[in-house]
């Protein structure tokens, strides 16, 4: 079945129940599906765009008011839409990193916070994690005092991830954003895998920047994000053009210059708010969910010779498995090879697992209901006993 | 103008959102609870009612 030319239909989540780590906390609920049959063309959210012209003030649908309480959501002062977390680093790192900064990212920031950097003219360096994939607030002081140290220069921003994307490990982000002011350095958070799915309250956790991936963590279509600050950053992050052309004489507004005027002009935008009340809702269900995915992890470490590489119990549903004991084992000897667990897990209705692995893998069984979780744990049990392990 | 019959659409196609949000929450066998037969079944009825709006707004 196509849904246009040469263009298949994407049944996944209706037919498989989906463990995919990248993609458990953007599935849309159905409010958000409507809004996307609703506001699927181009400028969609413009029909009654007036004065200043600006998405954040559009009130008509209420993205005004969709700003104002994505705002107070995340306990920042101020909120804007993005087209997906990376342009919030990048944002950030254009407004406050000059060439030749040293910055501070951790050994488990995503590529984006990088090119971010980079971008900027900043020099990267990585804070360390300890023996248990954990950046500590330690770690962050010493590599502060190292970096400033070597480079004559104090880094001018941290990146700190509140859930890193390798292990799904949480952070102690506040103790981070403490040893931060202690040497007066702003610090962002990359709530990419929390904002959204639990409860994050960025002035609780001491942030100047928090920013949150729409696609990945709040039930929207991609791409789509959310950047905020404190009063203290908002006019500088924001700043409104003051640009005018030669020729022309053109000014532009208050259009802001790292948003590049406006962001989410259509179905994004109006996914995310349509989401906004089931996301509101959702993470202060975040233990249940969490529970779930200790009830499958527990499933799996039941297999003799699997191991669970992120923290455990779960504080996240991402999680990172090592089968290299188990089910590769099985791989070894398998007519599918390395495929096999992938085919079986296709053949129980479940899907998401890289097809291929079975050595390390990552799963994320995020927003599943009880009866689907305890399937998949099931699941991986049968496949392990089928196949004598 | 027919405001009646794009209204239908958009409810018809509302309706069938709900059913496919409730296929998603039943993947992968979708084995209905005696709840889920009878809100589908409702959102069926509702479904039906659209179309015939629209056979009667356009087709008559």
């Amino acid at each position: 079945m196509n849904c246009g030319e040469g263009i298949e239909t994407r049944l996944v989540e209706e037919m498989f129940i989906n463990l995919d780590p990248i993609q458990a906390g953007g599935r849309l609920p159905v409010d958000a599906m409507k809004a996307v049959i609703a506001y699927g063309d181009g400028y969609s959210v413009c029909d009654n765009c007036e004065k200043p012209f600006r998405l954040d003030c559009i009130k008509k649908p209420p993205l005004a008011k969709f700003h104002d309480d994505l705002a107070v959501f995340l306990n920042m002062d101020v909120a804007r839409l993005v087209p997906g977390a990376r342009r919030g680093f990048q944002a950030v790192a254009d407004t406050i990193v000059s060439k030749g900064d040293p910055v501070l990212l951790t050994a488990y920031s995503h590529y984006t916070e990088f090119l971010s950097v980079e971008q900027s003219g900043g020099e990267p360096f990585e804070i360390p994690a300890n023996e248990k994939q954990i950046i500590t607030a330690d770690a962050v002081a010493a590599k502060i005092e190292e970096v400033t140290r070597a480079t004559g220069k104090k880094p001018s921003l941290i990146f700190v991830e509140e859930v890193d994307y390798q292990y799904g490990n949480l952070h102690p982000v506040k103790k981070i954003a403490s040893v931060a002011h202690q040497y007066d350095i702003p610090i962002l958070c990359n709530g990419a895998y929390t904002v959204g799915v639990m409860p994050v309250q960025g002035k609780k956790l001491g942030v100047d920047f928090l920013v949150g991936s729409g696609h990945k963590s709040m039930a929207a279509p991609a791409p789509s994000g959310v950047l905020a600050t404190t009063a203290e950053y908002a006019d500088t992050l924001f700043r409104t053009t003051r640009i005018k052309g030669d020729l022309t004489g053109r000014t532009f507004g208050v259009k802001e210059v790292e948003m590049m005027g406006c962001t989410l002009m259509g179905v994004t935008s109006m996914g995310m708010m349509a989401s906004f009340p089931h996301v509101q809702k959702r993470v202060l269900e975040y233990e249940t969910h969490v529970a779930r995915c200790n009830k499958i992890v527990d499933a799996l470490c039941s297999i003799n010779g699997t191991k669970v590489m992120s923290e455990y119990p779960r504080r996240h549903p991402l999680t990172r498995m090592n089968t290299s004991d188990s089910f590769d084992l099985v791989a070894k000897k398998h007519k599918k090879r390395g495929f096999f667990l992938h085919s079986a897990l296709r053949e129980r209705g479940i899907t998401g697992i890289i097809a291929g692995s079975t050595k390390v893998w990552k799963f994320n069984p995020y927003g599943l209901t009880e009866s689907q979780a305890s399937y998949v744990a099931e699941m991986f049990v049968e496949i392990a006993e089928k196949e004598g392990i | 103008m027919s405001k009646k019959a794009v209204e239908a659409v958009f409810e018809g196609l509302f309706i069938l959102s709900d059913i496919r949000g409730i296929l998603r929450e039943t993947a992968p066998h979708h084995q209905f609870s005696p709840e889920e037969k009878i809100l589908t079944a409702k959102n069926l009825e509702k479904l039906e009612k659209q179309v015939s709006i629209l056979r009667e707004e356009l087709l008559a």
